[in-house]
């Protein structure tokens, strides 16, 4: 049996020259703490589209990160026309002003219309269908209130640190804001 | 053992040449893939949106149906103008954030009166009168600028947004309650006209937003506009329903989008001069309400199609366009986006039938 | 007329959440025009507002991420468990790959601390604080076991890993200086609040999501594909957070020792990793003075850092306007300024047209942030293009420098601890028992030094 060869140690300096290292690593990420402590928060922020710069430029369907984009179209009825005729609904020519395919705008037909009573239709919005694309919100802003907009719905979004939408978004309209307050509606005053 | 032999060491020297070397087909490479990003960017950049609302042809106007040509122009003294009208003296009265500008045809300022808020109607009376209609009330100004009297609001939800003045009656287009009031010249209420009433055939406003317009036509009837249903209606001053026409459509005889017109004036030979917001167009309806012809055309306005209705930062009203018509019959035209007031007169020439 | 007056009060209680989420700043003075009454009494439904992740499950995130990081230094370093390391590192796929996609993860972190650093306006996530800090301070102690078990871009690597090649040592050498050229552009960036690029350009977190842009995607699948014949080909010439990681490590308390007893030279354990990480055992030449040619040209090494770092900062410098194209402000600003911009055609308006649209409208802002960007672009620039020239510098230093190893060890700096070397340790198989001490090879002869070939001097 061979016995183990003695060590010698050589590397003795190594290891102090380690071991100082480490200690300077150590106060080093300290020091980091120290500065990060003010800043760093639990109360982090989500992405949000400020209704009041989107364009409606149609990315928010092409760019985001998922499949089918977290942006959604959010509806706030207390300012809604509940028109019969919903530009945000219907193609700008309808044939006619019922829920056939060919008269809905809606690329994923995800406006949902009831009749509520004469003239007044409800429009609402089926999340799982809605990819965002704004041509909704375009119809609605050109002729209409604007009670559709866009929002980043916040049980999709995977809170990127880089918004992809956002990178390319022409309007600048992505902006981070509070967890706590993580919508910006559109509101009745303003 | 050839391993041993070899450890698994790098010569500087082999390291720096294949460095070199790797690093500049590296970097070669890096700078294509960079090239081709932002190329791709730039093809996206430029692509059309996908999604795109197009309304088509129906922004560009047939040239033959113009029968006006823009003769004069000014911009508004002040900002965030709303409406304009004509008082008996002529001159050209522009409610303008909180105040009432009264200008002469070339849009210099004669004088101004303050307001406790933006109105959003304006009348003038032969007398001189000026009646103003802030949201909830009518402010009476004699023809010196001085406030001679401040009416109640009416009951209900009010938010006013015309006015028209005859000798006798004033008529407040109320789009909270949905009705024109009728007053007398004191601020007594006489009446309600256009309220839902199945028993006198009236349908009643259907107004997503607020825009409801009253004009007095020389053949002695209302004309209201009822956006929501994409109409001019004539009512007498008693609330009788006598006629309606319009029709929805994005073409140009009929009213585009969800709800239009939105302002009217009429013409001294009584045809009617409607004002619409999406496809900001102004247009001349004869005295049967069929179209007759185009005062000024989407292209004439580019930034108020652009900004569209719903983003007005005021209340959703900013984005429109108002008409007044003068004694000579041009018709002054306001483009609330811009605040340029566009004077437009007949086309030389152009002979107009009716 | 009492459901009126209750729906009234309802809708005002809503607007009222509506003002509070719209922000301040902005002043409520006038109202929008409300629907009808309707006199079939609808009510106005609200506007549904899901909530996003709750704040719980961070602090549940970071938990994880401590146990792990306990569990895996327990499993190469007392159970010395290949088995162990690999459940964990599976549990972490599934965990923090499929679960949590690829999102919060280490590789990114350095970014948001980096813009924390720099901009006293951003919150800094604490989850983020705890995944750039924790493993940094495990891999101080006990080397890279953050890579071996817990994160899960290495974990999918590891497993897809079916028939490793040696990659060649000059090859092997010259790309690993890719992750700290990586890091730091990718903190350059991030500390000037441009781009994440360490995030946008992750081939493995489309994977996780199983969505993402088809460029990404593809990378991915690349990535994995590669990664079945090159062990961890991500970890070992790309992962930024592995570049700091090396540098801990390099002076960590523990490490991956392969026997358990004492080596036998019998070069087993080399050909088990797959990661070329293992250092063959080599002697110092007894003549120090043989070296003296070595010594000399280490001297040169150490005169041309200084130049190597300024040649860098003066090229980042230069290269600072190009660099600065990259930011969609800049971009933006430049394509307005641009004399030959073709005028915005009439309808149907492209996203470029739109943005100069926007830039039409205010471009003095523009302006001023566009040159705002650029300036700290330059001096990051700077920044950086030093750093990369003082990481060729200290690579071209560490390949003039030879130290004596008398036992087959572990690169502290490569050496992933993923535990696959311990079985191969005909020490650790004794250890075992599954294999008597009998059977142990003879211990080889230490291989003679390697001398610089005199030859080669001439140029």
């Amino acid at each position: 049996m061979n016995p183990p060869p003695q060590k010698t140690s050589p590397l003795s300096r190594r290891q102090f020259f380690r071991a100082g290292a480490r200690v300077a690593g150590m106060t080093g990420m300290g020091l980091l703490c120290g500065i990060l402590a003010p800043r760093a928060s639990a109360r982090t922020t989500v992405w949000q589209i400020d209704p009041a710069k989107c364009l409606r430029c149609g990315r928010c369907a092409t760019e985001c990160v998922l499949t089918q984009s977290a942006v959604k179209c959010f509806h706030t009825h207390a300012f809604c026309g509940y028109c019969q005729l919903c530009t945000g609904y219907f193609v700008p020519e309808p044939n006619g002003l019922n829920t056939a395919a060919e008269n809905q705008l809606c690329p994923t037909a995800a406006i949902r219309r009831t009749y509520i009573e004469d003239p007044y239709y409800e429009y609402a919005i089926d999340e799982t269908l809605c990819i965002g694309c704004a041509k909704c919100v375009e119809g609605c802003n050109r002729f209409g209130n604007g009670s559709l907009y866009l929002q980043v719905s916040q049980d999709h979004c995977l809170n990127c640190n880089e918004c992809a939408i956002g990178r390319v978004c022409p309007g600048d309209a992505f902006r981070r804001i509070p967890i706590d307050h993580p919508y910006l509606l559109k509101t009745t005053s303003h | 053992m050839s391993e041993l032999s070899q450890p698994t060491r790098v010569t500087r020297r082999r390291f720096l040449w294949q460095g070199i070397a790797g690093a500049s087909v590296l970097g070669v490479m890096g700078g294509l893939a960079v090239r081709a990003v932002r190329s791709r960017q730039g093809a996206e950049d430029r692509a059309p949106n996908p999604f795109a609302y197009e309304m088509g042809h129906f922004e560009q106007t047939d040239a033959s149906l113009i029968a006006y040509e823009r003769v004069a122009g000014f911009r508004c003294p002040r900002p965030d103008p709303r409406r304009l009208t004509f008082d008996a003296r002529g001159r050209l009265c522009l409610a303008a954030g909180n105040y009432v500008s009264l200008l002469d045809t070339a849009g210099a300022t004669l004088s101004e009166i303050a307001l406790p808020g933006p109105a959003r109607a304006l009348a003038a009376a032969s007398d001189g009168t000026l009646y103003v209609g802030l949201r909830q009330q009518i402010l009476a100004f004699d023809a010196q600028g001085q406030r001679r009297a401040t009416w109640d609001p009416p009951p209900g939800k009010p938010w006013l947004t015309g006015l028209a003045v005859s000798e006798t009656d004033l008529f407040a287009a109320d789009a909270g309650n949905r009705v024109i009031h009728r007053y007398d010249r004191s601020g007594k209420p006489l009446g309600r006209i256009g309220e839902r009433n199945a028993d006198r055939n009236v349908a009643g406003f259907v107004l997503p937003s607020p825009f409801l317009d009253v004009e007095l036509h020389p053949d002695g009837l209302l004309r209201v506009n009822n956006p929501g249903r994409h109409r001019v209606e004539a009512y007498t001053v008693d609330g009788h329903f006598e006629l309606a026409w319009g029709k929805a459509t994005a073409a140009i005889e009929g009213f585009c989008g969800c709800c239009n017109p939105i302002n009217l004036a009429v013409l001294p030979d009584g045809r009617c001069v409607t004002c619409e917001k999406g496809l900001p167009r102004v247009k001349v309806y004869d005295l049967h309400g069929e179209f007759e012809s185009v005062v000024a055309g989407v292209e004439a306005f580019p930034e108020n199609a652009k900004a569209g209705a719903g983003d007005g930062m005021t209340d959703g009203v900013k984005a429109g366009l108002d008409a007044a018509v003068d004694a000579t019959g041009r018709i002054y035209v306001l483009d609330m986006v811009t605040g340029d007031v566009h004077v437009m007169a007949n086309k030389p020439g152009q002979a107009l039938a009716g | 007329m009492m459901n009126q007056v209750k729906r009234r009060k309802e809708l005002r209680g809503a607007a009222w959440l509506w003002a509070l989420g719209w922000g301040l700043g902005r002043s409520v003075a006038e109202q929008r025009f409300p629907p009808p009454d309707f006199e079939s009494g609808y009510q106005l439904p609200l506007t549904q507002t899901p909530a996003p992740r709750s704040l719980l499950l961070q602090y549940v995130d970071v938990g994880i991420l401590a146990v792990a990081l306990a569990l895996a230094c327990y499993l190469v370093y007392r159970r010395r468990s290949r088995t162990g390391v690999l459940a964990l590192s599976l549990f972490s796929l599934v965990y923090f790959g499929f679960y949590r996609e690829g999102c919060i993860c280490a590789i990114g972190a350095p970014q948001n601390v980096a813009l924390a650093l720099f901009d006293s306006t951003y919150a800094l996530p604490l989850t983020a604080a705890a995944f750039f800090l924790l493993p940094l301070a495990v891999a101080l102690f006990a080397g890279r076991t953050f890579c071996a078990a817990v994160c899960p871009q290495g974990a999918l690597q590891d497993l897809v890993l079916l028939r490793p090649v040696k990659v060649p040592a000059w090859l092997e050498q010259g790309l690993s200086v890719i992750p700290f050229i990586f890091l730091g552009a990718g903190l350059a960036l991030a500390a000037t609040g441009s781009a994440f690029v360490i995030c946008r350009y992750d081939p493995f977190v489309p994977l996780f999501r199983l969505s993402g842009s088809f460029m990404l995607l593809l990378a991915g699948g690349l990535f994995l594909l590669l990664g079945m014949f090159v062990g961890r080909p991500y970890c070992r010439f790309l992962c930024p957070y592995g570049a700091l990681l090396r540098l801990a490590s390099i002076v960590s308390k523990w490490r991956v020792r392969i026997t358990p007893d004492y080596c036998t030279r019998c070069q087993l354990c080399e050909t088990s990793c797959p990661f070329g990480a293992i250092r063959t055992p080599v002697a110092l030449p007894a003549n120090p003075l043989a070296l003296a040619p070595e010594r000399k040209r280490l001297g040169w090494l150490v005169l041309l850092l200084p130049a190597l770092v300024a040649a860098g900062a003066l090229l980042g410098s230069r290269l600072t306007p190009v660099a600065a194209k990259l930011h969609p402000t800049v971009a933006l600003a430049e394509s307005y300024l641009d004399p030959h911009r073709a005028p915005t055609p009439p309808g149907v308006q492209t996203p470029e047209s739109l943005a100069l649209g926007r830039a039409e409208q205010n471009p003095t802002e523009l302006i001023a942030s566009a040159l705002d960007v650029r300036r700290r672009l330059g001096t990051a620039m700077v920044w950086f293009g030093g750093w990369v020239g003082l990481v060729i510098g200290v690579k071209l230093i560490r390949l003039s420098i030879r130290s004596g190893r008398t036992d087959f060890e572990p690169d502290r700096a490569a050496c992933f601890a993923c535990a696959r070397c311990y079985l191969h340790c005909p020490n650790e198989r004794v250890r075992l028992g599954l294999m008597p001490a009998s059977e142990l090879p003879a211990i080889q002869p230490l291989p003679a030094p390697t001398l610089p070939q005199t030859g080669s001097h001439t140029t």
